[in-house]
């Protein structure tokens, strides 16, 4: 019988690195999967297909350079790739990369983000960046002409929701707010994901859902990414309630863009972030402030990948402050997490202060219910719309002679939709189609008649048009589209 | 601004990991087995060695010894006396390394295996002694800490001021080990008489069994037992290392210390050293054997053993059915899995603080790289960060180790267990730990000079 000897303990946790890795793979082959079918269904199967190739050119990057590079080393290849986990790269960077992006900018990005961003550190474990947030960064900032201008013109006709948000300078009023994320199917659209964004980041549902199933299986630390949705959440709060967005702004800014998928997927990263429960809040803390500062004042699409990428600059800076025995320095780190986290928030609610829509006078700050219904038509430009919840989304913009706009208005007890054609360089309509009547039936219906629409021909921003007579809101709610068309119009 | 004001350690339960885990135990392996009372080895080594301090024999080679004999005695600050566990003949001394990985001399005695016992001390009634009466019987009944410190017993109880809580520590936390289980099951009321015994030396306000809550069957004996007695029975959550001094402290008290239970109001002994206190107010007779858990995966029929204390390993491996059959390569741990040492040959003997022997077979492991998860530092019971001390230690850091209180770390185990890269963590701990202390040494030599 052989005894051999083996340090102290003897016994070990089932639960393994690679099975960690395994599990991060089947949460983003998941929601691969998802933005396959849906882009597939709503903009056509070449569209799902794309979703697909984009991953396996990103994977087959990835995988090859890392071949390579331990090739060189003289590596054992497999054992090197199988605990590099380099594909878990490669599948983040193609979920928060835009469908239009060019495989060839895909694939050079994937590559340097290997080796810039891992190898050359030291590989596995020991890189400061996030290698997927690295990759991006370098997408958006060497590539951002390198784009399948089909695919931009075919799936990114409207605006995405940071886009939406941008143009209006990340604040507007509260009925505006409604009427924007009404615009991208409401919270439960939201929700569900049916939108174009990046790749994998519009299924809030599917990422909450692989947050929930990693924390289960004890994958990822609850304590980063709570602390961060919980910061962004209250620190938009605020903001918008100050600035007069609403409640819909905190839940608009934690449901859109890259930050349910960032908290999930790449916050929880656990080589480049804090080590300690403390460092981690403290990160979570900066880097929801830094979204949030990223967001409303740089002129960068999201916040979130700039976040992450800033904040894993201070880990080790993060590291070092709380530091030591975590029972006997109990009093010392929490006072430190506390007057670090502070210092960050105020800072962030300061940038918050000083936003400004972008159209000052478009945006309606009188309260509703304050003014009585005009009831005299005037010209569009000046008419109140405020009680219309009026949405206009862009429908093709590739055309400036006829730029075309999906609308809805609120008019007597339901919302009429309505498509319309623009002529952007005159600055008038050219027609207005109802595609869907809300209203009363045998009242407001006289206005949508053929005879009634065409008035609307050749109107601009300062005609006045008659409210067809028994169908005064219904009449509203057409000249509050108009006008909202004619304003995206002017806009563009 | 960061000045630390004052000097009370909290509980932040959202900053702080845990601190401990569940353990898959393995216990059902030997828990519900009889105990193997026939070993009769034909030859006992006793170690002459209390902590890292020799004892002194005094009987010479041929004496003749019965069971219960004096035979060695630790006379430096502190006084242990040792006694025969065997009757027959004083044989010789041999040096080989301990359970406890020391190269250490023991003293041989042979068998002649007809049981004579001498009754090493006197019937003593508990009840009507004084205070230093009963100080006086623990110190030369030879107790010692029997969890695994080996730590003599009567130390600790010199000067009981302001003891708010006495503890009798029957959670017996490491995985495969059910020696106290055992013990406790067959002498309840040896540990009765020694509970109280022990209570009434601690002069603590409140005095209380802990175990832990799976043990259903033997909580409900155990209140039974103490029944109009002022000991409680508490329980705590099957959690690792739940045994451990300062957590089990905080665990029934929230309270936490810096160098010794008594500082948060606590005196702590084992369930077993209760037990063999008992058997020396009642029956007047010493430490002389053990319970053992002999488990494992390489084992053929895992069970709980009594031996005299001096049995060689190979011979209670023997005892219980040998290994299983193909077995070629396994660890040896004198102890359970978390914090038993492996001990690279099967001569080593029982010492009275050993209460496992777990045989495992030896499998490769798959380590990789670091991946920073910081569980380690999560389920750190001292609350350290022994990624962050593997680090520094890399580079020799000295200062820096010490900011992290490398020396606060008592090797455990926990942070090995947890790590999904599969890293000897404890190990690299532990290396730290050693360079610190010889780097403190040699300054001190320095001084000297």
């Amino acid at each position: 019988m052989k005894f051999t000897y083996k340090p102290s303990p003897n016994y070990r946790n089932t639960q393994t690195t690679s099975g960690i890795m395994a599990d991060l793979t089947l949460c983003l082959a998941a929601i691969v999967v998802f933005a396959a079918v849906y882009y597939g269904v709503a903009f056509g199967a070449a569209y799902g297909f794309r979703v697909i190739m984009m991953t396996l050119v990103s994977l087959a990057a990835a995988l090859l350079t890392e071949a390579a590079y331990f090739k060189m080393r003289g590596y054992d290849v497999k054992k090197e790739i199988l605990h590099s986990y380099g594909w878990v790269t490669a599948l983040i960077l193609t979920l928060i990369t835009r469908l239009d992006v060019s495989y060839y900018a895909l694939f050079v990005c994937t590559v340097v983000a290997i080796i810039i961003g891992k190898l050359v550190f030291g590989g596995f474990g020991q890189n400061i960046f996030n290698p997927a947030a690295f990759g991006e960064a370098l997408i958006m900032n060497s590539f951002s002409g390198s784009k399948a201008a089909k695919v931009t013109a075919d799936v990114f006709s409207g605006a995405t929701p940071m886009a939406a948000m941008n143009s209006n300078g990340w604040i507007l009023s509260s009925s505006a707010m409604s009427g924007l994320i009404k615009g991208f199917g409401g919270f439960g659209g939201m929700l569900v994901g049916t939108y174009p964004s990046v790749i994998g980041g519009s299924c809030a549902l599917l990422i909450l859902l692989c947050g929930a199933f990693l924390l289960w299986r004890k994958d990822i630390d609850w304590h980063l990414s709570v602390t961060y949705l919980i910061t962004v959440f209250c620190l938009s709060l605020i903001v918008g309630l100050i600035k007069g967005a609403g409640f819909n702004y905190a839940v608009f800014n934690v449901m859109s863009g890259g930050v349910l998928f960032g908290t999930v997927f790449m916050m929880t990263d656990p080589v480049t972030t804090p080590i300690t429960i403390p460092g981690r809040m403290v990160f979570a803390v900066g880097c929801a402030a830094l979204t949030l500062i990223l967001r409303w004042k740089s002129n960068l699409p999201d916040g979130v990948l700039f976040s992450i990428l800033l904040m894993n600059m201070v880990t080790p800076a993060i590291d070092k402050l709380v530091d030591g025995n975590q029972i006997k320095n109990a009093g010392l780190i929490r006072k430190k997490v506390i007057y670090t986290s502070i210092v960050v928030l105020l800072a962030a609610l300061g940038v918050g202060m000083t936003l400004e829509g972008v159209t000052p006078a478009k945006a309606d700050n009188t309260p509703s219910g304050e003014t009585a219904p005009a009831s005299e038509p005037a010209g569009l430009a000046v008419e109140d719309f405020s009680e219309n919840n009026t949405y206009c989304r862009v429908w093709s913009n590739t055309d400036p002679a006829a730029y075309v706009y999906k609308c809805s208005a609120k008019g007597f007890e339901g919302t009429n939709k309505a498509t319309i054609t623009v002529n952007a360089d005159e600055g008038t309509i050219t027609s207005i189609t109802v595609d869907e009547f809300g209203d009363t039936v045998s009242v407001g219906d006289a206005a949508v008649a053929d005879a009634e629409l065409a008035r609307y021909a050749g109107a601009d921003l300062n005609s006045e048009i008659d409210a067809t007579s028994g169908a005064t809101f219904t009449s509203k709610s057409l000249r509050a589209m108009a006008a909202a068309a004619l304003n995206m119009a002017a806009g563009d | 601004m960061f000045r630390e004001t004052e000097r009370v350690y909290t509980n932040m339960s959202i900053l702080t990991g845990p601190m401990n885990h569940h353990l898959n135990g393995h216990k059902d392996l030997t828990k519900n087995k009889d105990v193997l009372k026939t070993i009769d080895p034909d030859q006992v080594w006793i170690p002459l060695v209390n902590g890292n301090a020799p004892c002194k024999a005094c009987v010479s080679i041929g004496d003749e010894v019965k069971i219960g004999t004096k035979i060695a005695e630790r006379n430096d600050h502190f006084y242990l006396p040792l006694f025969s566990p065997v009757s027959g003949t004083v044989t010789g001394v041999e040096k080989f390394m301990t359970s406890g990985m020391a190269q250490a001399e023991h003293l041989c005695i042979t068998n002649d295996h007809k049981h004579e016992k001498v009754r090493a001390f006197e019937p003593f009634d508990y009840e009507k002694a004084s205070w230093e009466e009963v100080l006086d019987f623990v110190r030369n009944a030879g107790m010692l800490g029997l969890g695994g410190a080996g730590f003599p017993t009567y130390v600790k109880y010199l000067k009981p001021e302001n003891v708010e809580l006495f503890i009798v520590n029957a959670v017996e936390c490491e995985p495969y080990l059910t020696a106290d289980y055992k013990n406790i099951e067959e002498n309840i009321d040896l540990l009765r008489t020694g509970t109280l015994a022990l209570f009434k030396l601690s002069k603590a306000a409140k005095g209380c069994v802990a175990i832990k809550e799976d043990k259903v069957e033997q909580i409900e004996a155990l209140k039974k037992t103490f029944e109009g007695t002022p000991i409680e029975i508490r329980t705590v959550p099957d959690l690792y290392p739940m045994g451990w001094e300062r957590t089990l402290v905080y665990q029934l008290t929230k309270k936490r210390y810096d160098k010794l239970p008594i500082e948060a109001g606590c005196i702590l002994n084992n369930a077993s050293t209760a037990i063999a206190l008992g058997n020396a107010i009642d029956n007047g007779m010493p430490i002389t054997h053990k319970y053992v858990t002999v488990s494992g995966d390489a084992l053929n029929n895992p069970q709980n053993v009594y031996v005299p204390i001096g049995t060689r390993a190979s011979v209670i491996i023997d005892a219980v059915g040998g290994y299983i059959e193909g077995t070629e390569d396994v660890l040896l741990i004198a102890g359970g899995p978390m914090m038993g040492k492996t001990i690279p040959n099967d001569k080593f003997v029982i010492m009275p603080q050993n209460n496992g022997l777990t045989v495992l077979v030896n499998r490769p492991k798959d380590e990789v790289k670091c991946l920073r998860c910081g569980r380690c530092t999560e389920t750190c019971p001292s609350g350290l960060q022994p990624v962050r001390i593997q680090m520094s230690n890399a580079i020799f850091d000295e200062e820096e180790l010490m900011k992290l209180s490398v020396m606060d770390c008592i090797e455990c185990g926990m942070c090995t267990w947890i790590c999904p890269s599969k890293i000897d963590v404890t190990e690299n701990v532990r290396r730290a730990k050693n360079f610190v202390r010889t780097r403190m040494a040699s300054r001190a030599k320095e001084a000297k000079k």
